[in-house]
């Protein structure tokens, strides 16, 4: 590393001596700096470029500068003017005056396949502030999205390393719905891996006009990156990093009533069953439970007891479950807090160092990165070490060539067996485990289900502090390979050829150790076990393009044209293997256990994409703007004949005040115009096999022990998929029309309107069950329709000359509707222990939450048999809605309950100055959104199954007497076990207000004096002490209303956005952190 | 600079040669189809017969990844068990939260259950019709002309087993032959009405062509298809057409493996250790420990394993009182027939009080068996010392009584449930047999309770009994007779069959005594002497039939059987017995037994002219834009 850098010191002075004309003379140089009005500017910052001199104007204006004779240009800044640089050569004296910034119309802002001036689009851009989007700490970096961009929606998961859930201008498809991510002109599936400090511009494209030109893969939007490259100049080292603690949530999170009180609802619900727990009475806890073959002394099978007498017939058997006397002392007073006792507070650092330096033949960018972030919940953790490399070198002036490289080792413990948002996650475990059952039972062996009465009374949850420790020898390791290597050419005046391979190599490895869950009723005999996989996957990425750039006259005319491959595959390989000698993680080997399955590989369906594209630029007269592309793209997953389709768009703008008749208007200094329209598509929820009738043989699903022998089994073949051949990409209509003010020097203003109209949605069309089991093919069905606006605002401003600040807002509105799907028009979605949450049906929002509406209770028996019927109806359970006025209840009085699409989501970003201190405040906020509370499933009725139940259900629940509910203020259905269509079948009941403010970020930093660091050699030292999510506001009575899509959406993973805003129990993301950060330059 | 251009412009050209070159090289997009194998592929000798046994693999009603075992298992526990009086789910009242509204006749069109079971015949069936389409397209020779045929014959059995499956479940369903398919467009198939005419011909052809004997016990024979014939005939309640095919397989009939029809053992038939005997007509073949993980073993009856002695979940399908009260017998040894009218305490929606009822109650309901219900594991417990048919202890685990070789059963103490005492036992595993004869990875969560405990989808019994029903409706009583009293005789004549006492409770694994477990008694009807006389003849029609009926109550209960049988004697739908005759069986059986407080069954009812069949997958109607009917009065 030392000999590196040293070498490319010595490389930097050789050209440095090369461009100077003097060595070493200098000449001293004083100044002022005022504005356009003449009136003396304070604090400017002037540097000499090359160079570490810096400084800035006094109270006068004024400025004392030495300028190296072999360095004669000045750079002048200030928040608010126009920067320049000026040429001092030889003089001694010099007045500079210093322009109004009008906005950020110069800015360079990349786009598909290239970079133009802001003021030049014509298409719907958004431009991410990565400087804010930064403060946020992630190890997900897409979370930097969240609130920076209007038209962006960011779920973001808490769990260590956990994916977001992005999607640009609504969800706008069954399926996969995150946009395309293209980083340093590479397409790969997520950006979750960078760091975001390599990170040097987020672009999000968003309408056809600018997203089209990535045509089938530019539906869902494209989220453009570039990463940090080196510049001609000095070498700059750096240093980011920060520690940090998380805290988990405080508090009864879930609001769990303690065992005490249990008992007595128990004992309220005539639940004989469960009244055999407490032979004390209502209220009364016994002190031990106890399960166990064979029989000790008189205590029998199983059940509770108060005698000490038991302890000494404990049993513990790791090898022979069967042989187990398991003993727990039932937890008193409040019961065991479960959430807290897998959630404590986590520690969390980053450190990036970096440098970037070159001169005019090459430049340099080199990071480092170091992420630790442990996770609030026990045993998870993300670490991950990454390296960047991005190098371009020039031969002469016309060919240049060079890389970007990105290489990042990650380590976690994969969170497998521990996946969240999910009834079976260990979160949804602390409350589905009744408070009662300790941690550990007498001996320090789990305590669980297992330990008490037979007849399940300790219900069916398991011990989530168990499930979390068993899982800190699990390992995931991830290498992901990313980058390209490029060549550029200027041929001729106007032409540049360029060509780019790029590379997505991934490798992935992860065991998993499953143990004998002695503690729990249902696999108090499990075996143990590991499981391994590894997996790998490759995309290459080769592209082409010729740009032709020439301005005459008025006219600015660039077009550009290209030809692009695209290919991926890859393989994956499981095994497992249980019933080992011992679980010491250094010991087990596959084949020291037994096979339970034979070894499993997948062949990833390989995918290519041939793709041709162009696009003009057009401006007249710097006011009037065309663009236009198209793309052609044919992709190997459909038929032929239904292969290659084309896309293409056009956008219009018209600066406004670029006008004659405009110049008068001083308080407008810019108005630009625009509208656009085109198609772009969507191939991602396709599977591979989907054109063909295809085969398939499985030990389990068509192996058949047709010789009689109990032990064997013939190969035997069944259709595995269904084909369809007609089955092409989605197609996205979009209309954009927008635009972008600046006012008053201050304030910027982008305004749009959108419709984006996705036909052909690719789906598993239903099928009657007579075409047989083979999987359905995905067909083009279902139209979806979302129309909203996306605003952004920023005011900016100097006060003095030691305050300033920028606000910027924006807002992200979104309406979805289904507007076209095939008989009977609609389709169900989204997992619960009774019915369906979701329906999507067309005139409906997507993910649009169905069922009973909840309207009251029922005060009398009398009443119950009055009103609409159903089966079970009575005092103390829910009055439904008769939707349908028949006179009873049933699946045809079920209606819309809820919609989890926000109306609209937000985001403000606060930034201020005050001499050395700053302040950032973020705020992000979803408005209008419902949740599904699925939770409530578990806690707040009596007839679900045991486990943590809500304090409601003790204050809250109806009280029935003699057919007559005593409590009339009562909320919630009676505490019996035979209610369960009138208490937990879908209903209003679980919908709650979704809507959300979040501060996610308030740091104050201090910049340490430049003229004190000097003398160390150190040209900047930032530091900084940050809250995350200092407060959340909310009516959402769950951990946190922000949900991720669930995985347990009828196990479909592909279809996640068919359901989402349903509640199992997810990892929450509100958690507040304390961070200390610095940032040195030298 | 300008040699410099010149080389760039080369540099330019030479890129957009390679272009073209690729640009023509259109293959690039031809990527192969991984994993899978297509239909050309297939059309060979072995594809075909891979094809085959892939359907065979069906007959389980279970694919791995496909459907949740319990929902579709062969054995019909929930739908022909549970929704009979044969038994209660079991477990906790609200696990399985599908399933009480399947027990207790409130069940829904929308039901996941319905969907499930229905989806898996159907996929059977395209199996089998995937078996026929593709005979036509082997071209390579492998195939003669008399092996297509026989791989049809078998593939045309299979279909005829699912759409009977079907059509006792719905009656009123689509029939899906090979023409049908997703490609073809046509697969919006109606259900105007019984389709036993169709599932009638399908047997008919496959008993053209299938031999007597197989290579393979696992494959239907000549014998198989013959009693799958009788039995659409039963159901379609042609008597007269069914006689003579039952008198044949009762006659001549044999398995697979060329075994004549015979009748053993009693318990072995739900022994994995003396599976495919010579009472197996037709059995679907569970394997363990083949390498799949548990997937081909007994993955429907999952569920369905007494909590107790194997500390293990999850104490579904529990014997009901009723069907425990139903073995007790006369002083003759023949079981109580006829009803009487009593007065019951039945149980209202709250659980908790009692309304006085009457009910027409079976007469062995009115004074109902002993058990430890409501009793705790120190409480002590004597079985009652009532006369009870022997074939009771091999088919209902019950408190003091050896459950296998387990050890004593413990009653409510093994059972996982709020109401329950009896627990399964006729798809229980002996401990002995343990390693052989289970998997220790089905489903993870429930190790070893994948057994290789075949189901027998015809039971030689059967066979007689239908034999006995075709006699009874044909006039000839004392045949019926016989053939009852020939079911009845394998365990009249063989107190070996029986369950004894073990040599040391304590150590069940030192095997059993002589001395019969409990108060066993079982008798022939007609037998000379007895008062009053038992005689089918002497007793007349009605007698006999109700002894029929009865007969196959004891002997096929917990087999998934029940439903159905009371289905098809109900004149709603051509039956011997009276219109309603369904109804009330399950109603009387819902007061008699809600004089325990059961959750589930409290306040419910069988809607007679309805709940005979069950509904039509709200589901599947939408998905067929109305080409499917809803049955009556859902």
């Amino acid at each position: 590393m030392r000999k590196k850098l040293t070498l490319l010191k010595s490389g930097f002075l050789i050209s440095a001596i090369l461009f100077s004309n003097l060595l070493f003379a200098q000449n001293q140089l004083t100044g002022t700096v005022k504005d356009e009005n003449g009136k003396a500017l304070v604090g400017v910052t002037i540097f000499v470029r090359g160079t570490k001199v810096a400084t800035a104007t006094d109270a006068n204006g004024s400025f004392n500068v030495t300028v190296p004779k072999n360095r004669p240009v000045l750079v002048v800044s200030s928040v608010g003017y126009e920067p320049q640089e000026i040429s001092v050569n030889g003089l001694t004296e010099i007045a500079i005056t210093m322009k109004t910034s009008v906005s950020t119309l110069n800015t360079v802002v990349v786009t598909g396949y290239g970079t133009q001036k802001k003021k030049d689009i014509s298409g719907s851009v958004a431009i991410v502030d990565v400087g804010d989007a930064k403060k946020i700490p992630a190890t997900s970096t897409e979370q930097l999205l969240q609130g920076q961009a209007a038209g962006v929606t960011v779920l973001n998961s808490g769990q260590p390393g956990g994916s977001s859930t992005v999607f640009v201008r609504g969800i706008s498809n069954f399926g996969q719905t995150q946009p395309l991510y293209v980083v340093d002109g590479v397409q790969v599936g997520d950006m979750s891996n960078l760091n975001p400090n390599d990170i040097e511009s987020i672009s999000v494209l968003k309408d056809a006009g600018a997203a089209a030109i990535y045509g089938i893969s530019g539906g869902n939007g494209v989220v453009v990156i570039t990463t940090k490259k080196g510049r001609a100049g000095k070498a700059t080292i750096s240093y980011d990093g920060y520690v940090g603690t998380q805290r988990p949530l405080s508090g009864n999170v879930w609001h769990i009533m303690s065992p005490a009180q249990q008992s007595e609802v128990a004992f309220r619900a005539n639940d004989v069953a469960t009244e055999g727990l407490y032979p004390g009475g209502a209220g009364i806890i016994p002190t031990y439970g106890y399960h166990g073959a064979p029989a000790a002394g008189a205590f029998g099978i199983a059940g509770v007891t108060n005698d000490d007498g038991i302890l000494q017939y404990y049993k513990f058997d790791a090898n022979n479950p069967g042989n187990d006397f398991l003993i727990q002392k039932f937890a008193t007073g409040q019961g065991t807090d479960w959430f807290h006792s897998i959630f404590k507070p986590a520690l969390e650092q980053q450190h990036t160092l970096s440098a970037s330096g070159g001169n005019d033949k090459s430049t340099y960018f080199f990071s480092a990165n170091y992420v630790n972030q442990q996770g609030t919940m026990l045993n998870t953790y993300e670490k991950r070490y990454a390296i960047r490399m991005n190098t371009t070198f020039s031969v002469k002036n016309h060919v240049r060539f060079g890389e970007n490289a990105f290489v990042t080792f990650k380590d976690n413990n994969g969170g497998y067996n521990g996946s969240q948002q999910n009834e079976g996650g260990s979160i949804a475990y602390t409350y589905r485990e009744m408070p009662i059952i300790p941690v550990f039972d007498v001996a320090g062996n789990f305590g669980g289900g297992y330990d008490g009465p037979t007849g399940e009374p300790l219900g069916n949850g398991s011990n989530p502090y168990a499930i979390q420790a068993r899982q800190k020898n699990n390992r995931a390791h991830f290498v992901l390979v990313q980058g390209n290597v490029f060549a550029e050419a200027d041929v001729l005046k106007d032409f540049t050829l360029h060509t780019s391979l790029g590379f997505n190599l991934y490798n992935q490895y992860w065991y998993a150790f499953g143990y004998n869950t002695y503690e729990n009723y249902e696999s108090h005999a499990s075996p143990n076990g590991v499981d391994e996989e590894e997996q790998y996957s490759t995309q290459y990425n080769w592209t082409n393009t010729i740009t032709y750039k020439h301005s005459f006259g008025k006219h600015n005319v660039q077009v550009f044209g290209g030809f692009e491959l695209k290919q991926s595959g890859g393989r994956q390989f499981h095994a497992s293997a249980q019933n080992f000698f011992s679980m010491d993680p250094n010991y087990v080997q596959l084949q020291f256990g037994t096979p339970v399955n034979a070894p499993l590989s997948y062949i990833y369906q390989p995918t290519a994409t041939e793709s041709f594209f162009g696009r003009l630029d057009y401006t007249y007269n710097d006011r009037y703007i065309l663009g236009a592309t198209v793309r052609r793209d044919g992709y190997s997953i459909f038929y032929p004949g239904h292969q290659w389709g084309t896309f293409p768009s056009v956008s219009l703008a018209w600066r406004v005040t670029q006008e004659d008749f405009m110049k008068n208007i001083t308080w407008l200094n810019e108005l630009k115009i625009r509208g656009s329209y085109g198609e772009a598509g969507n191939n991602l929820n396709i599977g591979g096999a989907n054109a063909y009738n295809a085969y398939a043989s499985g030990t389990g699903s068509s192996y058949y022990g047709i010789d009689g022998n109990s032990s064997s089994i013939t190969q035997g073949f069944n259709q595995s998929q269904i084909g369809n051949q007609k089955t092409t990409w989605e197609t996205d209509k979009i209309t954009n029309i927008g635009l972008d003010a600046t006012l008053f020097n201050h304030l910027d203003i982008t305004a749009e309107w959108y419709k984006k109209a996705i036909g052909g949605l690719l789906f598993p069309a239903g099928a009657a069950a007579t075409v047989g089991g083979a999987s359905l093919p995905s067909v083009n069905i279902g139209d979806v329709q979302n129309k909203g606006l996306d605003i952004s605002i920023t005011y900016r401003d100097r006060l003095s000359k030691d305050f300033s600040f920028r606000i910027g807002t924006n807002i992200t509105t979104y309406q979805s509707k289904i507007t076209y799907e095939p008989s009977p028009g609609y389709f169900d979605f989204g997992y619960s222990r009774d019915l369906d949450i979701v329906r999507n049906q067309v005139g409906h929002p997507i993910g649009a939450f169905y069922g009973y509406k909840v309207i009251g209770l029922y005060q009398s028996n009398t009443d119950a048999a009055k009103g609409a019927t159903y089966s079970g109806a009575a005092a103390g359970s829910f009055i439904y809605q008769d939707v349908n006025k028949d006179g009873k209840i049933d699946a045809n009085d079920r209606t819309w309950i809820g919609n989890p699409n926000p109306k609209f989501t937000y985001g403000v970003n606060l930034s201020a100055n005050y001499k050395n201190f700053d302040l950032t405040v973020v705020l992000y906020g979803s408005y209008g959104n419902d949740d599904f509370n699925y939770v409530k499933y578990w806690t707040c009725f009596y007839s679900t199954f045991q486990g943590g139940k809500n304090i409601d259900l003790y204050n809250k629940a109806a009280i029935v007497q003699n057919g007559v509910v005593t409590n009339p203020g009562a909320t919630l259905p009676a505490a019996n076990f035979n209610q369960a269509f009138g208490s937990s079948t879908v209903s209003s009941f679980y919908v709650e207000n979704g809507s959300f403010l979040k501060c996610r970020v308030a740091q104050i930093g201090y910049t340490i004096n430049p003229s004190i660091l000097d003398k160390v050699g150190i040209d900047k030292i930032h530091v900084y002490v940050q809250a995350t999510n200092l407060f959340t506001i909310t009516k959402y009575s769950g951990l946190d209303p922000e949900l991720i899509p669930s995985i347990s959406n009828n196990g479909t993973g592909n279809y996640q956005s068919a359901a989402f805003g349903i509640d199992y129990g997810a990892y929450p993301t509100n958690q507040k952190q304390f961070i200390f950060g610095a940032n040195v330059t030298f | 600079m300008k040699r410099f251009h010149s080389k760039l412009i080369i540099l330019g050209a030479a890129a957009m040669f390679m272009l073209t070159i690729i640009y023509s090289c259109k293959k690039f997009l031809d990527k192969p189809l991984v994993g899978a194998l297509s239909q050309d592929v297939l059309a060979s000798k072995s594809g075909l017969d891979g094809l085959l046994i892939g359907a065979y693999s069906m007959l389980d009603g279970y694919s791995a990844g496909s459907y949740t075992s319990w929902e579709v298992g062969t054995d019909n526990w929930v739908y022909g068990g549970v929704g009979s009086d044969d038994a209660y789910k079991g477990s906790n009242t609200t696990d399985q939260p599908n399933i009480p509204s399947i027990e207790n006749h409130s069940i829904d069109p929308s039901n996941e259950f319905m969907n499930e079971k229905w989806s898996s015949c159907y996929n059977a069936i395209q199996r089998a019709n995937d078996v026929i389409r593709e005979v036509p397209l082997i071209k390579d020779g492998s195939v003669s002309t008399d092996y297509g045929n026989e791989a049809i014959a078998e593939a045309r059995f299979i279909r005829g087993v699912m759409h009977m499956e079907l059509a006792q479940m719905w009656r009123n369903v689509p029939y899906v032959d090979e023409t049908i398919s997703y490609s073809s467009g046509n697969f919006n198939v109606p259900n105007p009405g019984p389709i036993w005419d169709k599932i009638e011909a399908d047997f008919t052809a496959a008993m053209g062509v299938l031999p007597k004997t197989q290579s393979q016990i696992g494959r239907a024979n000549y014998y198989a298809a013959e009693a799958f014939l009788a039995k659409a005939y039963m159901f379609d309640h042609q008597y007269a057409q069914a006689l003579p095919l039952l008198t044949d397989l009762m006659q001549n009939g044999q398995t697979s493996s060329g075994a004549k029809y015979a009748l053993g053992p009693f318990e072995d038939n739900f022994d994995a250790s003396h599976r495919n005997n010579a009472e197996g007509v037709f059995e679907v073949q569970m394997t363990v420990n083949d390498g799949s993980g548990g997937q081909n073993s007994n993955q429907g009856n999952i569920l369905n394993f007494a909590a107790g002695p194997y500390t293990s979940c999850c104490g579904f399908y529990q014997p009901s009182y009723h069907l425990g009260n139903a073995y007790k017998v006369d002083a003759n040894g023949l079981p109580m027939l006829g009803t009487t009218t009593v007065t019951v305490q039945d149980y209202n929606a709250d659980n908790k009080t009692t309304t006085a009822v009457q009910a027409t109650l079976p007469n062995y309901d009115v004074t109902p068996l002993a058990n430890d219900h409501g009793l705790t594991a120190s409480d002590p417990f004597t079985p009652p010392t009532d006369a009870l048919d022997p074939r009771i202890d091999w088919t209902l685990g019950r408190r003091g009584i050896p459950y296998l070789d387990w050890g004593l059963c413990g009653g409510e103490q093994w059972s996982r449930g709020d109401v329950v005492s009896y627990n399964p036992i006729k798809n229980v595993f002996w401990h002995n047999a343990m390693a052989a004869t289970t998997d220790p990875n089905a489903q993870g969560w429930a190790p070893n309770q994948g057994t290789s405990i075949n189901f027998d989808l015809i039971r030689y019994p059967e066979v007689i009994l239908w034999h006995a029903e075709c006699e009874v409706e044909t006039g000839n009583l004392q045949a019926a007779e016989d053939d009852v009293n020939m079911v009845r005789n394998r365990m009249a004549a063989h107190p070996e069959y029986w369950v004894h006492t073990y040599v040391d409770d304590n150590d069940p694994s030192k095997g059993f005594t002589n001395t019969p477990a409990a108060n066993y008694h079982i008798g022939l009807y007609g037998a000379a002497g007895l008062h009053p006389a038992t005689g089918f003849v002497v007793n007349g029609a009605s007698y006999a039939r109700e002894a029929v009926h009865m007969e196959e109550q004891l002997e096929l209960a917990m087999e998934g059987r029940r439903f159905f049988n009371l289905q098809r004697w109900d004149g709603l739908y051509g039956g011997p017995e009276a219109s309603g005759y369904m109804a009330d069986v399950i109603n009387n059986y819902i007061k008699a037994d809600t004089r325990i407080s059961n959750p589930v069954l409290n306040a419910h009812s069988f809607t007679a002219g309805k709940n005979e069949l069950y509904p039509v997958p709200q589901n599947q109607i939408d998905l067929e834009a109305g080409a499917l009917k809803q049955n009556p009065m859902y």
